[in-house]
Protein backbone atom coordinates (compact mmCIF):
# COMPACT_ATOMS: atom_id res chain seq x y z
CA UNK A 1 0.00 0.00 0.00
CA UNK A 2 3.30 2.24 0.72
CA UNK A 3 4.89 4.02 -2.46
CA UNK A 4 8.10 1.28 -2.94
CA UNK A 5 11.71 2.30 -2.52
CA UNK A 6 13.65 1.71 -5.81
CA UNK A 7 17.18 1.84 -6.94
CA UNK A 8 17.41 4.28 -10.07
CA UNK A 9 20.09 4.71 -12.51
CA UNK A 10 20.35 8.80 -13.36
CA UNK A 11 21.78 11.80 -15.13
CA UNK A 12 22.47 15.44 -14.17
CA UNK A 13 23.39 17.32 -17.15
CA UNK A 14 24.98 20.77 -16.29
CA UNK A 15 22.05 22.55 -15.91
CA UNK A 16 20.54 20.56 -12.98
CA UNK A 17 18.37 18.68 -14.83
CA UNK A 18 17.57 14.79 -13.98
CA UNK A 19 16.20 12.55 -15.83
CA UNK A 20 16.13 9.12 -14.48
CA UNK A 21 17.38 5.97 -17.13
CA UNK A 22 17.25 2.54 -15.51
CA UNK A 23 14.96 1.39 -12.23
CA UNK A 24 15.43 -1.59 -10.55
CA UNK A 25 12.70 -3.41 -8.40
CA UNK A 26 12.22 -6.60 -6.62
CA UNK A 27 9.92 -8.61 -8.25
CA UNK A 28 7.32 -11.18 -5.86
CA UNK A 29 10.33 -13.88 -5.96
CA UNK A 30 12.88 -11.64 -4.74
CA UNK A 31 14.48 -11.20 -7.86
CA UNK A 32 16.28 -7.98 -9.24
CA UNK A 33 14.37 -6.84 -12.37
CA UNK A 34 15.94 -3.92 -14.04
CA UNK A 35 13.83 -1.82 -16.48
CA UNK A 36 14.96 1.39 -18.93
CA UNK A 37 12.84 4.27 -18.80
CA UNK A 38 12.00 4.81 -22.30
CA UNK A 39 10.72 8.22 -22.30
CA UNK A 40 9.33 10.85 -19.86
CA UNK A 41 6.28 12.31 -20.27
CA UNK A 42 6.45 14.70 -17.88
CA UNK A 43 7.99 15.80 -14.72
CA UNK A 44 6.66 18.03 -12.22
CA UNK A 45 8.22 19.66 -8.64
CA UNK A 46 6.17 18.91 -5.60
CA UNK A 47 5.96 20.35 -1.98
CA UNK A 48 3.25 18.15 -0.06
CA UNK A 49 3.59 19.19 3.98
CA UNK A 50 6.70 21.36 2.43
CA UNK A 51 8.61 18.40 1.13
CA UNK A 52 10.13 18.67 -2.04
CA UNK A 53 9.82 16.14 -4.61
CA UNK A 54 10.37 15.56 -8.64
CA UNK A 55 7.63 13.27 -9.82
CA UNK A 56 8.51 11.94 -13.01
CA UNK A 57 5.97 10.06 -15.28
CA UNK A 58 7.64 7.91 -17.26
CA UNK A 59 7.21 4.75 -19.72
CA UNK A 60 9.33 1.22 -19.53
CA UNK A 61 9.22 -1.34 -21.24
CA UNK A 62 8.08 -4.84 -20.28
CA UNK A 63 8.34 -7.58 -22.55
CA UNK A 64 6.48 -6.25 -26.00
CA UNK A 65 4.25 -4.12 -23.29
CA UNK A 66 4.97 -0.74 -22.47
CA UNK A 67 4.14 0.82 -18.95
CA UNK A 68 3.69 4.18 -17.41
CA UNK A 69 5.05 4.14 -14.39
CA UNK A 70 4.89 7.39 -11.81
CA UNK A 71 8.43 8.02 -9.67
CA UNK A 72 9.47 10.67 -7.24
CA UNK A 73 12.24 11.50 -6.12
CA UNK A 74 13.10 12.97 -2.72
CA UNK A 75 15.17 16.00 -3.17
CA UNK A 76 16.10 16.50 0.67
CA UNK A 77 16.71 12.58 1.44
CA UNK A 78 17.83 11.98 -2.20
CA UNK A 79 15.55 8.88 -2.11
CA UNK A 80 13.78 7.57 -5.32
CA UNK A 81 10.44 5.87 -4.81
CA UNK A 82 7.82 4.00 -7.09
CA UNK A 83 4.37 5.57 -6.65
CA UNK A 84 1.88 3.34 -5.70
CA UNK A 85 -0.81 3.95 -7.96
CA UNK A 86 -4.33 2.56 -6.42
CA UNK A 87 -5.37 -0.58 -8.88
CA UNK A 88 -2.37 -0.69 -11.16
CA UNK A 89 0.30 -3.70 -9.50
CA UNK A 90 4.07 -3.35 -11.02
CA UNK A 91 6.50 -6.23 -11.34
CA UNK B 1 -4.56 53.93 4.84
CA UNK B 2 -6.85 51.67 6.75
CA UNK B 3 -4.81 48.97 8.54
CA UNK B 4 -5.33 45.19 6.72
CA UNK B 5 -4.58 42.61 9.13
CA UNK B 6 -4.88 38.41 8.51
CA UNK B 7 -4.48 35.91 10.41
CA UNK B 8 -4.12 32.48 8.68
CA UNK B 9 -4.43 28.70 11.12
CA UNK B 10 -3.48 26.09 9.50
CA UNK B 11 -7.02 23.83 10.43
CA UNK B 12 -6.44 21.07 12.80
CA UNK B 13 -2.06 21.14 11.66
CA UNK B 14 -0.70 17.98 13.33
CA UNK B 15 -3.18 16.33 11.84
CA UNK B 16 -3.30 17.85 8.50
CA UNK B 17 0.59 17.81 8.18
CA UNK B 18 0.92 13.84 8.99
CA UNK B 19 -3.00 13.22 6.57
CA UNK B 20 -0.72 14.70 4.06
CA UNK B 21 2.33 13.27 4.55
CA UNK B 22 0.87 9.76 4.91
CA UNK B 23 -0.72 10.68 1.27
CA UNK B 24 1.49 11.99 -0.45
CA UNK B 25 4.81 10.79 0.89
CA UNK B 26 4.60 7.45 1.89
CA UNK B 27 1.88 6.57 -0.22
CA UNK B 28 -1.31 5.21 1.83
CA UNK B 29 -4.95 5.56 0.83
CA UNK B 30 -6.45 6.42 3.29
CA UNK B 31 -6.69 10.26 4.06
CA UNK B 32 -7.02 11.07 8.25
CA UNK B 33 -8.83 14.13 7.74
CA UNK B 34 -11.76 12.27 6.35
CA UNK B 35 -12.05 9.88 9.83
CA UNK B 36 -11.88 9.89 13.16
CA UNK B 37 -8.43 9.83 13.64
CA UNK B 38 -6.16 12.01 15.61
CA UNK B 39 -2.59 12.45 16.83
CA UNK B 40 -1.92 11.11 20.62
CA UNK B 41 1.26 10.81 22.80
CA UNK B 42 2.44 7.28 24.11
CA UNK B 43 0.11 6.15 26.59
CA UNK B 44 3.02 3.98 28.20
CA UNK B 45 5.13 6.54 28.39
CA UNK B 46 1.73 8.59 30.65
CA UNK B 47 2.24 11.43 27.29
CA UNK B 48 -1.22 10.14 26.83
CA UNK B 49 -3.22 13.61 25.46
CA UNK B 50 -4.70 14.02 22.10
CA UNK B 51 -2.39 16.73 20.71
CA UNK B 52 -4.88 17.51 17.00
CA UNK B 53 -8.30 15.91 16.29
CA UNK B 54 -10.00 15.50 13.01
CA UNK B 55 -13.27 16.67 11.72
CA UNK B 56 -15.52 13.45 11.83
CA UNK B 57 -13.75 13.10 15.32
CA UNK B 58 -14.80 16.47 16.53
CA UNK B 59 -18.27 15.46 16.21
CA UNK B 60 -17.85 12.66 18.43
CA UNK B 61 -16.72 15.19 21.49
CA UNK B 62 -13.43 14.53 21.53
CA UNK B 63 -11.12 17.82 22.08
CA UNK B 64 -7.86 18.70 21.60
CA UNK B 65 -6.14 17.71 25.64
CA UNK B 66 -8.24 14.98 26.57
CA UNK B 67 -6.89 11.89 27.80
CA UNK B 68 -6.54 9.15 24.93
CA UNK B 69 -8.69 7.29 27.17
CA UNK B 70 -11.48 9.90 27.57
CA UNK B 71 -11.08 9.72 23.82
CA UNK B 72 -11.24 6.26 22.88
CA UNK B 73 -14.84 6.11 25.02
CA UNK B 74 -16.52 8.88 22.76
CA UNK B 75 -15.17 7.40 19.62
CA UNK B 76 -14.23 3.68 19.53
CA UNK B 77 -12.88 3.66 16.24
CA UNK B 78 -10.41 6.66 16.22
CA UNK B 79 -7.35 6.51 14.92
CA UNK B 80 -4.66 7.68 16.86
CA UNK B 81 -1.13 8.40 15.23
CA UNK B 82 2.51 9.40 16.89
CA UNK B 83 3.42 12.63 16.91
CA UNK B 84 5.73 14.36 13.81
CA UNK B 85 7.62 17.11 14.89
CA UNK B 86 9.85 16.91 12.37
CA UNK B 87 7.29 17.27 10.04
CA UNK B 88 5.60 19.80 11.78
CA UNK B 89 8.52 21.86 11.51
CA UNK B 90 9.10 21.25 7.67
CA UNK B 91 5.49 21.85 7.30
CA UNK B 92 5.65 25.00 9.28
CA UNK B 93 8.23 26.46 7.43
CA UNK B 94 7.15 26.03 4.00
CA UNK B 95 3.43 27.67 4.93
CA UNK B 96 5.04 30.40 6.55
CA UNK B 97 7.41 30.67 3.39
CA UNK B 98 4.18 30.75 1.41
CA UNK B 99 2.92 33.88 3.71
CA UNK B 100 5.96 35.62 2.82
CA UNK B 101 5.63 35.78 -0.83
CA UNK B 102 2.24 37.86 -0.17
CA UNK B 103 3.28 40.12 2.77
CA UNK B 104 6.40 42.62 3.88
CA UNK B 105 5.48 41.53 7.55
CA UNK B 106 4.95 38.29 8.66
CA UNK B 107 4.57 37.58 12.70
CA UNK B 108 4.72 33.90 12.94
CA UNK B 109 2.83 33.26 16.06
CA UNK B 110 2.96 29.50 16.54
CA UNK B 111 3.87 26.54 14.79
CA UNK B 112 0.53 26.49 12.77
CA UNK B 113 -0.31 30.40 13.03
CA UNK B 114 0.97 34.14 11.71
CA UNK B 115 -0.30 37.15 11.50
CA UNK B 116 0.53 39.01 7.81
CA UNK B 117 0.38 42.52 7.77
CA UNK B 118 -1.61 43.49 3.94
CA UNK B 119 -2.07 46.94 4.34
CA UNK B 120 -1.49 49.00 1.50
CA UNK B 121 -1.51 45.44 -0.90
CA UNK B 122 -4.95 46.52 -2.42
CA UNK B 123 -3.35 48.26 -5.78
CA UNK B 124 -1.15 45.25 -6.11
CA UNK B 125 -3.57 41.90 -5.42
CA UNK B 126 -6.91 43.43 -5.32
CA UNK B 127 -9.45 42.87 -2.56
CA UNK B 128 -8.58 41.05 0.55
CA UNK B 129 -11.19 38.89 0.58
CA UNK B 130 -9.94 37.74 -3.01
CA UNK B 131 -5.86 37.68 -2.47
CA UNK B 132 -6.75 36.18 1.17
CA UNK B 133 -8.57 33.09 -1.61
CA UNK B 134 -5.32 33.10 -3.69
CA UNK B 135 -3.59 32.37 -0.77
CA UNK B 136 -5.56 29.75 0.66
CA UNK B 137 -6.07 27.74 -2.37
CA UNK B 138 -1.74 28.15 -3.30
CA UNK B 139 -1.15 26.75 0.17
CA UNK B 140 -3.76 23.80 -0.50
CA UNK B 141 -2.28 23.29 -4.04
CA UNK B 142 1.33 23.23 -3.25
CA UNK B 143 1.22 21.79 0.39
CA UNK B 144 -1.74 20.05 0.78
CA UNK B 145 -3.63 21.02 3.14
CA UNK B 146 -6.30 23.82 4.39
CA UNK B 147 -6.15 27.20 6.09
CA UNK B 148 -8.74 29.35 7.07
CA UNK B 149 -8.07 33.12 7.05
CA UNK B 150 -9.47 35.93 9.10
CA UNK B 151 -9.22 39.60 7.95
CA UNK B 152 -9.90 42.20 9.69
CA UNK B 153 -8.11 45.96 10.74
CA UNK B 154 -6.27 44.83 14.04
CA UNK B 155 -4.62 41.50 14.85
CA UNK B 156 -7.58 40.59 17.39
CA UNK B 157 -10.45 40.72 15.25
CA UNK B 158 -8.15 38.58 12.25
CA UNK B 159 -7.55 35.97 14.86
CA UNK B 160 -11.51 35.90 15.75
CA UNK B 161 -12.59 36.05 12.18
CA UNK B 162 -10.23 32.78 11.40
CA UNK B 163 -12.17 30.97 14.07
CA UNK B 164 -15.23 31.48 12.92
CA UNK B 165 -16.02 28.47 10.75
CA UNK B 166 -13.57 25.84 9.34
CA UNK B 167 -11.93 24.60 7.21
CA UNK B 168 -10.60 26.10 4.38
CA UNK B 169 -12.50 29.30 4.90
CA UNK B 170 -12.18 32.85 4.34
CA UNK B 171 -13.99 35.69 7.05
CA UNK B 172 -13.86 38.89 7.40
CA UNK B 173 -14.65 40.85 10.69
CA UNK B 174 -14.19 44.55 9.93
CA UNK B 175 -15.20 46.41 13.44
CA UNK B 176 -18.53 47.16 11.66
CA UNK B 177 -19.11 43.47 12.14
CA UNK B 178 -18.20 42.78 15.30
CA UNK B 179 -22.15 43.12 16.76
CA UNK B 180 -23.61 40.43 14.09
CA UNK B 181 -20.30 38.46 14.14
CA UNK B 182 -18.63 38.29 16.96
CA UNK B 183 -21.15 39.50 19.74
CA UNK B 184 -23.63 36.80 19.95
CA UNK B 185 -20.74 33.80 20.60
CA UNK B 186 -19.86 32.44 23.83
CA UNK B 187 -17.39 34.29 25.89
CA UNK B 188 -15.08 31.78 26.19
CA UNK B 189 -14.63 31.64 22.39
CA UNK B 190 -12.95 34.94 22.73
CA UNK B 191 -9.28 35.10 22.55
CA UNK B 192 -7.61 35.43 26.43
CA UNK B 193 -10.80 34.10 28.00
CA UNK B 194 -9.55 30.64 29.32
CA UNK B 195 -11.60 27.87 31.11
CA UNK B 196 -10.81 29.99 34.61
CA UNK B 197 -11.46 33.56 33.50
CA UNK B 198 -14.47 31.71 31.71
CA UNK B 199 -15.95 30.30 34.87
CA UNK B 200 -15.35 33.67 36.28
CA UNK B 201 -17.23 35.92 33.78
CA UNK B 202 -20.21 33.20 34.05
CA UNK B 203 -20.47 33.73 37.89
CA UNK B 204 -21.05 37.80 37.21
CA UNK B 205 -23.74 36.41 34.72
CA UNK B 206 -21.69 37.46 31.54
CA UNK B 207 -22.46 35.01 29.25
CA UNK B 208 -21.55 36.26 25.67
CA UNK B 209 -18.67 38.37 24.24
CA UNK B 210 -21.77 40.80 23.71
CA UNK B 211 -22.75 41.04 27.34
CA UNK B 212 -18.60 41.38 28.40
CA UNK B 213 -18.23 44.65 25.60
CA UNK B 214 -21.43 46.21 27.26
CA UNK B 215 -19.96 45.87 30.88
CA UNK B 216 -18.89 48.36 32.74
CA UNK B 217 -15.29 47.85 32.57
CA UNK B 218 -14.96 48.81 36.27
CA UNK B 219 -16.41 45.94 37.22
CA UNK B 220 -13.92 44.03 34.67
CA UNK B 221 -11.14 45.54 36.39
CA UNK B 222 -12.31 44.65 40.38
CA UNK B 223 -12.62 41.51 39.41
CA UNK B 224 -9.91 40.90 36.82
CA UNK B 225 -7.39 43.79 37.20
CA UNK B 226 -5.03 44.42 34.21
CA UNK B 227 -6.47 41.26 32.35
CA UNK B 228 -10.44 42.79 32.69
CA UNK B 229 -9.34 45.86 31.03
CA UNK B 230 -7.40 43.56 28.09
CA UNK B 231 -10.48 41.59 27.47
CA UNK B 232 -13.00 44.96 27.60
CA UNK B 233 -10.67 45.61 24.54
CA UNK B 234 -10.77 42.53 22.74
CA UNK B 235 -14.80 42.15 22.83
CA UNK B 236 -14.95 45.34 22.01
CA UNK B 237 -12.51 44.78 18.78
CA UNK B 238 -9.74 47.11 20.44
CA UNK B 239 -6.41 46.05 19.89
CA UNK B 240 -3.39 48.80 19.43
CA UNK B 241 -0.29 45.54 19.10
CA UNK B 242 1.39 45.96 15.75
CA UNK B 243 2.63 43.00 13.81
CA UNK B 244 6.43 42.23 13.71
CA UNK B 245 8.51 40.14 11.92
CA UNK B 246 11.11 40.25 14.83
CA UNK B 247 11.28 37.90 17.02
CA UNK B 248 11.61 39.01 20.82
CA UNK B 249 14.50 37.39 22.71
CA UNK B 250 13.07 34.86 24.94
CA UNK B 251 12.31 36.02 28.92
CA UNK B 252 13.35 32.50 30.38
CA UNK B 253 14.32 29.04 29.15
CA UNK B 254 12.68 25.95 30.83
CA UNK B 255 12.19 22.73 30.32
CA UNK B 256 10.20 20.24 32.15
CA UNK B 257 9.30 16.28 31.61
CA UNK B 258 6.66 13.77 32.58
CA UNK B 259 8.67 10.69 34.06
CA UNK B 260 7.06 7.43 32.62
CA UNK B 261 6.88 6.35 36.72
CA UNK B 262 6.23 8.04 39.80
CA UNK B 263 9.74 8.68 41.28
CA UNK B 264 9.73 8.13 44.83
CA UNK B 265 13.54 8.52 45.66
CA UNK B 266 14.88 12.13 46.18
CA UNK B 267 18.12 10.62 43.57
CA UNK B 268 15.96 9.96 40.94
CA UNK B 269 14.73 13.28 40.89
CA UNK B 270 17.90 14.79 40.67
CA UNK B 271 18.83 12.85 38.07
CA UNK B 272 16.08 14.04 36.04
CA UNK B 273 16.82 17.84 37.24
CA UNK B 274 20.65 17.27 35.85
CA UNK B 275 18.65 16.08 32.52
CA UNK B 276 16.61 18.88 32.41
CA UNK B 277 19.77 21.05 33.75
CA UNK B 278 21.31 19.67 30.40
CA UNK B 279 18.88 21.00 28.07
CA UNK B 280 17.94 24.05 29.65
CA UNK B 281 21.65 24.63 29.45
CA UNK B 282 22.56 23.87 26.47
CA UNK B 283 19.75 26.04 24.36
CA UNK B 284 21.08 28.86 27.60
CA UNK B 285 24.23 28.80 25.64
CA UNK B 286 23.17 27.86 21.91
CA UNK B 287 21.48 31.97 22.48
CA UNK B 288 24.95 33.04 24.19
CA UNK B 289 22.86 33.80 27.07
CA UNK B 290 22.94 33.73 31.37
CA UNK B 291 20.29 33.07 33.67
CA UNK B 292 19.96 34.92 37.40
CA UNK B 293 16.98 33.05 38.76
CA UNK B 294 16.42 29.09 38.70
CA UNK B 295 13.34 28.39 39.46
CA UNK B 296 11.69 24.05 39.91
CA UNK B 297 8.40 22.76 39.63
CA UNK B 298 6.98 19.75 40.66
CA UNK B 299 3.69 17.94 40.01
CA UNK B 300 2.92 14.92 42.04
CA UNK B 301 1.21 11.82 41.26
CA UNK B 302 -2.28 13.57 42.36
CA UNK B 303 -1.50 16.59 39.93
CA UNK B 304 -0.46 18.70 42.63
CA UNK B 305 1.58 21.88 41.78
CA UNK B 306 3.73 23.44 43.51
CA UNK B 307 7.27 25.68 42.33
CA UNK B 308 10.14 27.20 44.46
CA UNK B 309 12.64 29.72 42.92
CA UNK B 310 15.69 31.35 43.73
CA UNK B 311 17.91 34.26 42.91
CA UNK B 312 22.06 33.17 41.89
CA UNK B 313 24.97 35.04 43.23
CA UNK B 314 25.68 35.30 39.60
CA UNK B 315 24.19 34.73 36.15
CA UNK B 316 25.44 31.96 34.96
CA UNK B 317 24.71 28.80 32.22
CA UNK B 318 26.90 25.88 33.80
CA UNK B 319 25.28 22.76 33.77
CA UNK B 320 26.40 21.96 37.31
CA UNK B 321 26.02 25.33 38.87
CA UNK B 322 21.91 25.41 37.75
CA UNK B 323 21.72 21.49 38.46
CA UNK B 324 23.28 22.42 42.13
CA UNK B 325 20.65 25.17 42.49
CA UNK B 326 17.55 23.34 41.32
CA UNK B 327 18.79 20.26 44.15
CA UNK B 328 18.75 22.90 46.35
CA UNK B 329 15.37 23.82 45.32
CA UNK B 330 13.83 20.58 45.26
CA UNK B 331 15.62 19.39 48.70
CA UNK B 332 13.02 23.13 50.01
CA UNK B 333 10.50 21.99 48.07
CA UNK B 334 9.74 18.32 48.11
CA UNK B 335 7.63 16.68 50.62
CA UNK B 336 8.17 12.91 49.89
CA UNK B 337 4.84 12.55 48.08
CA UNK B 338 5.34 10.19 44.65
CA UNK B 339 6.68 12.82 41.78
CA UNK B 340 4.90 12.75 38.13
CA UNK B 341 6.67 15.88 36.17
CA UNK B 342 9.28 18.07 37.22
CA UNK B 343 10.40 21.20 35.45
CA UNK B 344 13.28 23.64 35.60
CA UNK B 345 13.02 27.54 34.64
CA UNK B 346 15.44 29.99 34.42
CA UNK B 347 14.53 33.58 34.16
CA UNK B 348 16.15 37.26 34.57
CA UNK B 349 17.95 36.30 31.33
CA UNK B 350 21.68 38.38 30.63
CA UNK B 351 23.55 38.57 27.71
CA UNK B 352 26.48 35.80 27.41
CA UNK B 353 29.28 38.07 27.70
CA UNK B 354 28.24 39.25 31.58
CA UNK B 355 31.46 38.87 33.61
CA UNK B 356 30.57 36.75 36.71
CA UNK B 357 30.76 38.00 40.56
CA UNK B 358 33.43 36.20 42.15
CA UNK B 359 32.62 34.55 45.27
CA UNK B 360 35.71 34.48 47.73
CA UNK B 361 34.19 31.14 49.38
CA UNK B 362 33.45 29.12 46.34
CA UNK B 363 36.25 27.45 45.08
CA UNK B 364 34.82 26.24 42.15
CA UNK B 365 36.42 26.90 38.84
CA UNK B 366 33.45 27.73 37.03
CA UNK B 367 35.94 28.61 34.03
CA UNK B 368 36.67 25.31 33.77
CA UNK B 369 33.31 23.80 33.64
CA UNK B 370 32.35 26.52 31.31
CA UNK B 371 35.06 25.14 28.97
CA UNK B 372 33.67 21.57 29.78
CA UNK B 373 30.04 22.62 28.69
CA UNK B 374 31.35 24.38 25.66
CA UNK B 375 33.39 21.11 24.52
CA UNK B 376 30.58 19.11 25.10
CA UNK B 377 28.29 21.48 23.10
CA UNK B 378 30.69 21.11 20.57
CA UNK B 379 30.58 17.21 19.94
CA UNK B 380 27.11 17.26 20.66
CA UNK B 381 26.53 19.65 17.88
CA UNK B 382 28.52 17.69 15.76
CA UNK B 383 27.46 14.04 16.40
CA UNK B 384 24.59 14.61 17.62
CA UNK B 385 22.82 14.53 21.50
CA UNK B 386 23.33 11.31 21.78
CA UNK B 387 27.11 10.91 21.28
CA UNK B 388 27.89 12.11 24.44
CA UNK B 389 26.43 12.26 28.07
CA UNK B 390 27.12 11.70 31.97
CA UNK B 391 27.92 8.39 32.94
CA UNK B 392 24.89 8.35 35.45
CA UNK B 393 22.27 8.04 32.67
CA UNK B 394 23.99 5.34 30.97
CA UNK B 395 21.52 1.86 30.90
CA UNK B 396 18.74 4.06 33.19
CA UNK B 397 15.20 4.45 32.46
CA UNK B 398 16.05 8.68 32.13
CA UNK B 399 16.80 10.09 28.78
CA UNK B 400 20.09 12.54 29.15
CA UNK B 401 18.50 15.53 27.54
CA UNK B 402 14.96 15.26 29.23
CA UNK B 403 12.14 18.20 28.00
CA UNK B 404 11.50 19.60 24.94
CA UNK B 405 10.79 17.49 22.40
CA UNK B 406 12.08 14.09 22.69
CA UNK B 407 13.67 12.23 19.75
CA UNK B 408 10.51 9.32 19.24
CA UNK B 409 8.54 12.11 18.99
CA UNK B 410 10.80 13.68 16.10
CA UNK B 411 9.99 10.68 13.94
CA UNK B 412 7.71 8.26 14.40
CA UNK B 413 8.30 4.71 13.48
CA UNK B 414 6.44 3.68 10.11
CA UNK B 415 6.09 -0.22 9.37
CA UNK B 416 6.77 0.35 5.50
CA UNK B 417 7.48 3.00 2.98
CA UNK B 418 10.28 4.90 3.39
CA UNK B 419 12.33 7.11 5.83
Amino acid sequence: MFHMPVDVIATFNVQGKIKPNYIRIEDENHFLQTYKIQNILYCKEENYAGIPVLLFCCNILRGDCMQMIKIKYHIKTHQWVLVNEADKVMA
Amino acid sequence: MDNVIFHVDVNSAFLSWEAVYRLHILGEKTDLREIPSAVGGDVKKRHGIILARSIPAKKFGVRTGDTISDAINLCPELVIVPPHYDLYETSSKAFIEILKEFSPCVEQYSVDEAYCDMTGTECLYGSAVVIANVIKDKIYKELGFTVNIGISSNKVLAKMASDLKKPNLVHTLFPDEIEKKMWCLPVEDLFYVGSATKKKLHKLGIRTIGELAKTDPDILRAHFKKHGEVIYAFANGIDVSVISDEVPPNKGYGNSTTIAFDVEDANVAKMVLLSLAEKVCSRLRADSVMATVVAVSIVDFEFHHASHQMTLLTATNITNEIHKAACRLFDELWDGTPIRHLGIHTSRIVSGDSSRQMNLFDMTRYDRLAQLDTAVDMVRERYGDDSIKRAVFINGPIYHMAGGISPEKRKPFYKEGIK
